[in-house]
């Protein structure tokens, strides 16, 4: 597109130019046949008794209103400026009057003329006796074929643009193919990739760029990768002291009796309940996170079986907090393939959340179904709900719905959410099925979009 | 009981020292890795609970040692570690037990008894509930004292539910505990024992718990 105005600009200019050239050559051409009209007329110039008159046949004359490029209209005028004879009111050549020959374009009843006046030395013996011979000839005519030549010079000229511009759309497009291809993998990529980008196929010019991108890449990987082994170790760090803590308060918790001592040992208690948790999910994250979100170990595996396992390891907490934690019967078998540590995890995290947010006496219940093929994990709870404001949010690292006042870091749901994209799974959040409480929803690809999912995964890697 | 700890961080090695002479262990601590191979070469404990990041040799080459010189006291690792192949590795090295940091405990003082048991001869034949008590030996149950008219089959749905008491069990669990690997049974006979041992264990409070979809749980007793 950005071609066509740069050359429809060269074009008009171009064809300005050949406009003038067309102008000026016609012009030539039809000035000098215009002289040679005025020279025959000339030639017919007669002095007879000291009388000048001219002796122009009345066929001649019929040939000279008759041409074809157009009636010629003559005036021959005497040395003082007499009339002698044709059209006396042809308009007079412009002053200063030089040369023997002038050219000059005027108007003649309303219509654009050239005119040539030539002077004529007559023979009577006098000197300064000068014949003035005017003819004069409509412009349309010398107008009209400079268009028709104009015409044609252009029409090629065109032609030739729009060839040129085709042929040049068509190799620009070629040449830059693989610049787009290049694009489009850059654009299909998910956030997590960090793989180097296929050099070859690439033109000669654009593999430093490549090279230069795909060192940044690198470096941007390293610091990643860098950035969650820092996590990691932070994480595994803070263990110890945490389990020196935990463990020194449940003493001292015994051996306090009951009182305002105890009831603070209870909140430290509750503390470092809180920082474990904390230090779980970062390491579910940071081991849930890319790079290391690549899949480590693909399995396939029973969806219905790991969820039910899970679930069966949160009752003791369930029934601490009382709430009716249970699998539903209506469950399907339903193959998936991943990392069954990670979705472990993620199931981990659902649960506790589940769980963590369902008021007393509330109900929580799992539920693994295969939907058109796809392996779906369903948690519904009849807790408080997540507003609908609020659940896109609550994907997001140490966001926390305010008011449930309920312990937590707001770190639960990111980590399932990275676990989930690992996997090319979808959560979604909705309101449970009597208008109240939340359903989370975990629907995993087809097994066989699985597959081939992983391939690319691997290819890429 | 002579239990031998290793771990270097002075306050977590401190708790866990007290916490288990309280229950009337023999506790030695040692806080470094070569150090504590050179006691495990020397004395004869019933139990060690071992760090696996030590100094001086890591927890690991601790474990692989022992082992090497053959000796079979039961071994708790303790990890700030919960990476599946650290997992594995440590079952591999001979491990008898495993335990993520931070954890619970009650929970580690559970698992202590549970390994001191198993590292004595047989382990013990009584499972007790409250005032519940099964004699896993001598197939019979009493509740206070007082014997307990179970069919064989509810005696063995009862043994089940009181080794994992306060876990939940399911029903292919109970299934094979009682039938064995080919017999097909159907849910409804396990539904059935149950329902009945239900009927004879409630007017004492003791309650087996129905999970929805799961199985079932013998809730914890207040003195359980």
């Amino acid at each position: 597109m950005w071609l066509c105005w740069p050359l429809l600009v060269l074009w008009s200019v171009n064809s300005v130019i050949d406009y003038d050239i067309a102008n000026r050559f016609v012009n030539l051409a039809y000035d000098r046949s215009l002289l040679e009209s005025a020279l025959d007329i000339g030639r017919q110039v007669k002095v007879l008794n000291e009388r000048i008159y001219v002796d122009l046949p009345e066929i001649a004359v019929q040939m000279l209103q008759s041409r074809e490029s157009g009636r010629l209209y003559y005036l021959v005028t005497g040395p003082d400026n007499e009339y002698i004879t044709g059209e006396p009111d042809l308009p007079p050549p412009p002053d200063p009057f030089s040369g023997r020959v002038n050219y000059y374009d005027d108007g003649y009843h309303g219509k654009p003329v050239r005119v040539v006046a030539l002077h004529l030395p007559l023979e009577t013996g006098k000197s300064n006796s000068l014949v003035m011979v005017q003819v004069a000839e409509n412009r349309a005519a010398r107008e009209e074929f400079a268009r028709q030549i104009l015409l044609r010079m252009i029409l090629p000229q065109a032609l030739l643009i729009i060839v040129a511009g085709i042929m040049l759309w068509y190799a620009v497009g070629r040449g830059l193919a693989p610049l787009r291809a290049l694009r489009l993998e850059i654009e299909s990529r998910s956030h997590r990739d960090l793989s180097a980008l296929p050099e070859e196929q690439t033109p000669q010019e654009v593999r430093p760029l490549i090279r230069a991108l795909n060192e940044l890449l690198e470096r941007l990987s390293l610091a990643l990768a860098a950035q969650q082994r820092f996590i990691a170790d932070a994480a595994h760090q803070l263990r110890t002291p945490i389990a020196g803590l935990k463990t020194q308060t449940e003493l001292a918790l015994r051996q306090t009796p009951p009182g305002e001592a105890q009831t603070t040992l209870r909140q430290l208690r509750s503390a470092t309940e809180q920082a474990t948790r904390l230090v779980n999910q970062l390491l579910s994250l940071a081991r849930a996170e890319p790079p290391a979100g690549r899949i480590e170990a693909t399995l396939r595996f029973d969806l219905h079986d790991l969820a039910r396992e899970a679930t069966t390891e949160w009752v003791p907490r369930a029934i601490e907090r009382n709430v009716d934690l249970g699998f539903d019967d209506r469950s399907q078998h339903a193959g998936v393939e991943g990392d069954p540590f990670l979705l472990r995890e993620m199931l981990n995290n659902l649960l506790d959340n589940a769980i963590r947010y369902t008021q007393s006496g509330g109900q929580v219940t799992v539920c693994v179904r295969s939907v058109e093929g796809r392996p779906v994990l369903t948690i519904e709870d009849n807790g408080p709900g997540i507003p609908e404001a609020e659940r896109t949010r609550v994907f997001e690292r140490f966001y926390r719905v305010l008011g449930t006042g309920a312990e937590g870091v707001g770190l639960g749901l990111a980590i399932v959410s990275e676990i989930a994209q690992t996997h090319g799974a979808d959560v979604t959040l909705t309101r449970g099925t009597a208008g109240i409480g939340t359903i989370v929803t975990v629907s995993f690809p087809a097994p066989e979009q699985r597959v081939t999912l992983a391939r690319d995964r691997t290819d890429l890697n | 009981m002579r239990i031998l700890i290793v771990e270097d961080d002075p306050v977590l090695a401190d708790g866990l020292t007290r916490s288990l002479r309280h229950a009337d262990y023999a506790v030695d601590c040692v806080n470094k890795g070569d150090e504590a191979d050179h006691v495990l070469a020397a004395q004869s404990y019933d139990l060690v609970i071992l760090d696996v990041g030590l100094p001086g040799l890591d927890g690991f080459e601790v474990l692989r040692r022992l082992r090497r010189r053959g000796g079979a006291v039961p071994v708790l690792v303790l990890t700030a570690r919960d990476a599946l192949p650290d997992r594995v590795r440590g079952l591999d090295l001979g491990a008898d037990d495993y335990m993520v940091k931070p954890f619970d405990l009650p929970e580690l003082e559970a698992r202590v008894r549970a390994l001191i048991r198993r590292g004595q001869s047989g382990g013990a034949s009584l499972l007790t509930h409250g005032a519940l008590v099964l004699d896993t030996a001598g197939r019979r149950a009493t509740l206070g004292g007082e014997p307990l008219d179970l069919s064989a089959r509810e005696l063995g749905v009862l043994e089940v539910l009181m080794m994992r008491s306060g876990r939940v069990v399911n029903k292919e669990q109970l299934a094979e505990q009682l039938y064995g690997w080919d017999e097909e049974v159907g849910a409804n006979a396990i539904e059935v024992y149950v329902h009945r041992l239900r009927r004879k264990l409630e007017p004492a409070g003791v309650s087996i718990r129905t999970i929805r979809g799961l199985g079932y749980l013998l809730e914890k007793g207040p003195t359980a």
